[in-house]
């Protein structure tokens, strides 16, 4: 804990590093992670610095893996990836890895050509073979004649209607033999190719199309396509040209195609031998592809991370400024001062491994610049720490309520989610989380929900931990009540016989009501043997005045608990004023604040516990109220306690003799408090920059001394300004003492909803099922039993889960941390090239 | 409830078009500023471009070229992304915004037709000419254009199936297409967009009829005075002209009148005189001298940022969309003459942009 209560202690330092081993140095620093560096070229454009060829060099390295991961993608070959972390490689091997990889590229691009050209053949071959089958059937079926015959009327009808057609005018007599064109276009272009054809010749190309079955894979992108045969009929060589133009126009693919069908078989035979070579041919190559990719698929992550590994370093090195003679970087940092002695090992080891003479050193600067806060955490308080850092991240060595919170958290959440059986299903879920930690944590892209859930995994095993226990004080399990050590209620037998009576009779079972009352002797059930010895009597469960009871209870105890949390973030103001040596504030501000609190809600605890401990159940019809007695404490108002038919006085108003002297006093004292606090700093603020200045004025050595003591915060601001912010402040406490205290009653009214609702659940669902008295309930039971399961786990472990939680997050950020916590400080980020292969890339600040 | 969406058309805005007006400022955050420009014409080599344009909102877009890029292969990627961003845009959009984002491509298209038209005549390839066009205005039957060889062809085979069908009515009466037709079909279909999409924001309503009206309007009068200035030493006749000027901009109908009866530069000039908007604009050229750096040209281009830029001012209406592609466009335009500059070791001129923001 002792390094978690403040941020580590950091230092600005500057990093002297001889060019010949700069990289190594930086590579080492990367690799150690624990220095955040400036960017001393913050006003250089990115391409005028000093590595930014070493940058393009990465960038093209980095293109050349994206194209081969691509092409492994397309091949479906698998990347291995194995999340190993590499060491920052050295400058030559950036060399060797530029070579390969461009020699990598050359060739897969050759094949890529090599094998596209292939493809484009197969692909003609296909279609050629498709157009052929087609061309078959038009001239075995007889459709020739046909169309020849629609042809010629259609020229006949278009010579009859217009006369200015350029087509119908340029035709040639009708006698001429009709030629066709054939080829393949993409399916989806056929209407508007063949709506072109008859637009421009006005019906006398006839079209016939009929779509490809097969898909075919398009060479170059290597996704499939649907395309469709056409046959165009046409006379003339006037028309030809046309048809050309628009099957160019639609990149429709032409083929030979003879018009004898003995031909055609000839030449269907010719290219179904073609097609065999080629899909052997094609065969190989594919193979030889894929071992090329299947080797080099090995190395593609360690690759990536390479390069972007040497990229990080450069990308810092750019950060860094030259010194005169050209012959050191220097480079400025935060580093934790406790590392420092790392950091000097790392440029050690830099400086051996790039065999320089010179050694390359660290030096801490002086400088009134806030350091970044930075919290040394581990796997366990790191979910903490977050809590804390979202809410705002600590002034540098403030002190840090995450420590507290490890414990008060959960706590909290337990208090507002006091079920042990529902605490038990979520410490079993967490523990699964913990028990496959390693596992789990070596997953990439989780997303988000996922990351977060399992990030916080250590607080929701606490939180599931309190849960059991608060449960077992509220005695509820999934709303039951477990019977641990035997009730200290005795029923009477007058229950028994009604029970036995109804359940004899067969009727619906219908349990009779009744209270709990320990005076009434009389009663159905009976107090005796003293108390129960851990948490609720089970006996409550079944009465009808259990929540009158448990209210109560949860009600004072929200209170109780709110107060000693608030009393105790006060407290660690005192860390802070101590620390930062402002004694004035420890005494007008700590120690008002704490009068005014115990004052009035310190007071109200201390009669909450005199009232459990005095007043028994035999004296409840004379037990003064407390809400009524806090106000009337407020209002100043005192009322004389009536005495009793027998004499005694019935403590009704007044728990105590003198009661309104001392509340009296609390309440002079509590207003007291406020202008303590309002003036107390200002004013001595104010008295004591005087003091300077009149020192200054006498004694001039005297004013040195004194002017760096001033320098605490708001002294140098005028009155006016310190008197606004004190304003602020004191109000905001006040007000805030009041409404925090409220606030904290969340905790009985969240509590009180979960109880209610499990309750609820099990009544609809559970219950319903156990009403059954044949044997069909076996059946029945094991249905509405998934309905109860999944409602819990639903509704009242996820989603109360959340919305608790949410409360006790609220109640650390506002009501606990606004006692004490500025939160104003920036986080340490680190270049920690450590981080890359979990696909971080750090960015120089 | 239609009282209220009559009254105030905003109420109801953010209903259909709320998140893609949201997605447009997000996209105009990252236009690149004045900064962002003075580092890039620090740029000694093309790499040096590539990396700043790394940092700014463009990203990686040129991650994956290998290293000596090319200046066209910028374009084409910057053309790319800002296409994609429109096309996303343009999914998402209903009714009436999709047919304003539509009636935003028809410009490309005209520009396209022409490119073809022309290039064709030329003699030269279409693959080549296809892949010069412009994305934002491609259609299905691009390609096959150059089948027709006469406008009353071109219009019955090709355009008649495209949204410019409506705008070619006019010019279906050009018989051959030479050089000087196509020049007077791209001035005509370009009016009839113009007026068409003119009317079409007008019945929109609203803030989108105060902000794209005046757009356009400028839009038509930089095209009636660019349409006079290059016919001097033409054979178009002042008749011709008169058909030629769109009708929806602020010089109709005097200022129109008065450029058809301009012969030389100095009488275009007068004509601006009696607007003030351009009356600024031509001063600031002649202001100049002969050895001015700006062209007219360039001086419109300015002139039509800002008005762009005004668009962002107001919100709830449809000009942003339009902005937006057009700072883009000029951004795109921007980058690619610093691009050339820096490729070609040409840094006189390199300051010769125009700043968006």
């Amino acid at each position: 804990m002792g390094s978690l209560f403040r941020s580590q202690e950091m230092a600005l330092c500057q990093v002297f590093l001889q060019s010949e081993a700069a990289y190594c140095c930086t590579a080492e620093l990367g690799e150690l992670g624990v220095a955040q560096f400036r960017d001393l070229n913050r006003d250089v454009n990115a391409f005028q610095r000093k590595f930014v060829n070493e940058i393009r060099r990465c960038d093209d390295i980095e293109r050349i893996l994206r194209f081969l991961e691509k092409q492994c993608q397309k091949e479906k070959v698998p990347i291995l990836r194995l999340g190993e972390n590499p060491l920052t490689p050295s400058p030559r091997e950036l060399a060797d890895l530029e070579t390969t990889l461009e020699k990598l590229e050359l060739e897969m691009k050759e094949f890529n050509t090599n094998y596209e050209a292939l493809q484009r053949n197969n692909m003609d071959l296909l279609e050629l073979k498709h157009v052929l089958r087609k061309a078959q059937t038009i001239f075995d079926t007889g459709e020739m004649g046909a169309i020849q015959d629609s042809a010629s009327h259609a020229e006949l009808m278009n010579s009859l209607t217009s006369r200015c057609g350029p087509v119908a005018s340029g035709s040639p007599p009708r006698e001429a033999s009709i030629s066709f064109m054939a080829g393949t276009i993409l399916a989806s272009k056929v209407q508007a190719f063949e709506r072109l054809i008859w637009r421009i010749s006005r019906g006398t190309i006839l079209v016939r199309c009929s779509d490809i079955e097969t898909l075919l894979q398009d060479p170059h992108t290597g996704e499939d396509v649907r395309k469709s045969i056409f046959f165009a009929f046409y006379q003339g060589e006037q028309l030809k040209s046309r048809v050309k133009k628009v099957c160019d126009a639609f990149r429709a693919t032409v083929f030979p195609c003879p018009d004898q069908p003995q031909d055609i078989r000839e030449m269907s035979i010719q290219i179904m031998t073609r097609i065999e070579d080629l899909k052997t041919l094609l065969g190989h190559t594919q193979q030889h592809r894929q071992q090329v990719l299947t080797a080099s698929a090995k190395n593609v992550d360690s690759w990536t991370v390479k390069v972007r590994k040497i990229k990080a370093v450069y990308s810092l090195m750019n950060c860094f400024n030259i010194d005169t003679t050209q012959r050191c970087f220097i480079g400025e940092a935060w580093c934790p001062t406790q590392d420092l002695e790392r950091i000097r090992m790392a440029l050690l080891r830099g400086s051996e491994a790039a065999e320089c003479s010179v050694p390359s050193f660290i030096t801490p600067l002086k400088t009134n610049d806030t350091p970044p806060t930075y919290h040394k955490t581990n796997k366990f308080t790191s979910g903490f720490q977050a809590i804390v850092d979202t809410y705002g991240v600590a002034t540098y060595r403030e002190v840090n309520p995450a420590p507290f919170t490890v414990i008060t958290f959960p706590f909290l959440f337990g208090v507002m989610f006091g079920d042990a059986g529902h605490g038990l299903v979520m410490t079993m879920m967490a523990s699964v989380l913990l028990w496959k930690e390693k596992v789990i944590s070596k997953q990439k892209d989780m997303g988000e929900i996922a990351s977060t859930i399992f990030g916080g995994r250590y607080i929701i095993f606490l939180m599931g931990l309190f849960s059991i226990y608060t449960g077992l004080i509220y005695n509820d399990v999934f709303s039951r009540s477990l019977n641990i050590f035997g009730s200290r209620w005795s029923a009477q037998r007058s229950v028994y016989n009604l029970s036995e009576d109804a359940a004899n009779n067969d009727t619906t079972f219908v349990f009779p009501t009744f209270q709990l009352d320990p005076t009434n002797t009389s009663s159905d059930y009976i107090y005796d043997n003293g108390p129960y010895p851990f948490g609720l009597d089970p006996a409550w469960q079944l009465a009808t005045n259990k929540i009158n009871f448990s209210n109560s209870y949860k009600m004072k105890m929200s209170v109780i608990l709110g107060v000693i949390h608030m009393l105790f973030g006060i407290c660690l103001s005192t860390f802070n004023h101590t620390y930062f040596k402002k004694k004035i504030n420890l005494i007008c501000e700590f120690v008002p604040q704490v009068i005014f609190l115990s004052c009035m809600f310190g007071y109200l605890v201390v009669l909450l516990f005199y009232k459990w401990i005095v007043f028994t159940a035999d004296k409840s019809g004379c037990t003064p109220g407390l809400l009524i007695g806090l106000i009337n404490m407020f209002l100043l108002k005192h009322q004389e306690n009536p005495v009793n038919k027998d004499g005694t006085e019935c403590t009704i108003y007044s728990f105590y003799p003198h009661q309104s002297t001392v509340e009296t006093i609390l309440v002079v004292v509590a207003v007291l408090c406020f202008p303590w606090m309002l003036f107390g700093k200002p004013l001595y603020n104010r008295w004591h920059t005087k003091r300077a200045h009149y020192s200054e004025v006498h004694n001039i050595d005297e004013a040195t001394t004194t002017e760096s003591s001033t320098d605490d915060g708001h002294a140098g601001d005028g009155f006016m300004d310190v008197m606004i912010y004190q304003g602020i402040h004191t109000i905001e406490f006040c007000l805030g003492v009041v409404s925090n205290t409220a606030s904290y009653l969340r905790l009985w009214a969240l509590s009180l909803a979960h109880t209610q609702l499990s309750e609820v659940i099990w009544s609809m669902a559970l219950a319903r099922g156990f009403a059954f008295n044949s044997i069909l309930g076996v059946p029945v039971l094991f249905c509405i039993f998934s309905f109860w399961a999944i409602g819990s786990l639903c509704i009242l472990i996820l989603m109360e889960g959340m919305s608790a939680f949410l409360h006790a997050l609220r109640l650390h950020w506002v009501e606990f941390q606004n006692k004490f916590y500025g939160g104003n400080g920036y986080p340490f980020e680190p270049f920690d090239l450590r981080q890359i292969h979990e696909g971080v890339m750090p960015e120089p600040a | 409830m239609t009282l209220l969406t009559n009254l105030f058309p905003e109420v109801m805005f953010n209903i259909n078009d709320g998140y893609l007006e949201g997605l447009t400022r997000g996209f105009k955050a990252g236009i690149l500023t004045r900064t962002d420009y003075l580092n890039l014409v620090q740029c000694e080599s093309i790499d040096d471009l590539k990396l700043h344009l790394q940092s700014t909102d463009y990203g990686n877009f040129l991650a994956n070229e290998p290293s000596p890029v090319q200046v066209a292969v910028i374009d084409e990627k910057l053309k790319e992304k800002m296409v994609q961003e429109f096309r996303h845009i343009r999914n998402q959009a209903v009714e009436p915004l999709s047919t304003f984002l539509d009636y935003v491509t028809y410009s490309y298209m005209i520009d396209n037709i022409v490119l073809l038209i022309t290039g064709s005549l030329h003699g030269r390839p279409i693959g080549e000419l296809i892949a010069k066009c412009h994305p934002l205005g491609s259609f299905e039957q691009m390609e096959a254009l150059n089948i027709a060889s006469t406008t009353a062809e071109l219009y019955n085979a090709v355009i008649v199936d495209t949204p410019l069908a409506p705008f070619f009515a006019d010019c279906i009466s050009e018989q051959d297409l030479d050089e000087m037709n196509i020049e007077i079909i791209r001035n005509k279909l370009y009016k009839a967009y113009l007026e068409s999409f003119y009317d079409f924001c007008k019945n929109l309503g609203g803030t989108t009829q105060e902000v794209m009206c005046e757009i356009l309007a400028f839009e038509a009068d930089r095209r009636c005075f660019t349409i006079t200035i290059n016919s001097f030493g033409t054979e178009l006749t002042k008749d011709d002209r008169l058909n030629l000027y769109p009708t929806c901009g602020k010089l109709f109908p005097y200022g129109i009148v008065g450029l058809t009866r301009a012969s030389d530069y100095d009488q275009v000039r007068m004509v601006a005189e009696s607007f003030s908007e351009y009356k600024k604009i031509f001063d600031d050229i002649g202001n100049q001298g002969q050895g001015g750096e700006k062209t007219l040209e360039d001086k419109f281009f300015e002139y039509e940022v800002k008005l762009n830029v005004n668009g962002f001012m107001q919100q709830f209406h449809y000009g942003v969309f339009y902005s937006l592609f057009k700072l883009k466009e000029q951004e795109c335009r921007n980058i690619v003459w610093i691009a050339e500059c820096v490729a070609q070791r040409h840094r006189a001129k390199i300051d010769n942009y125009i700043p968006i923001f």
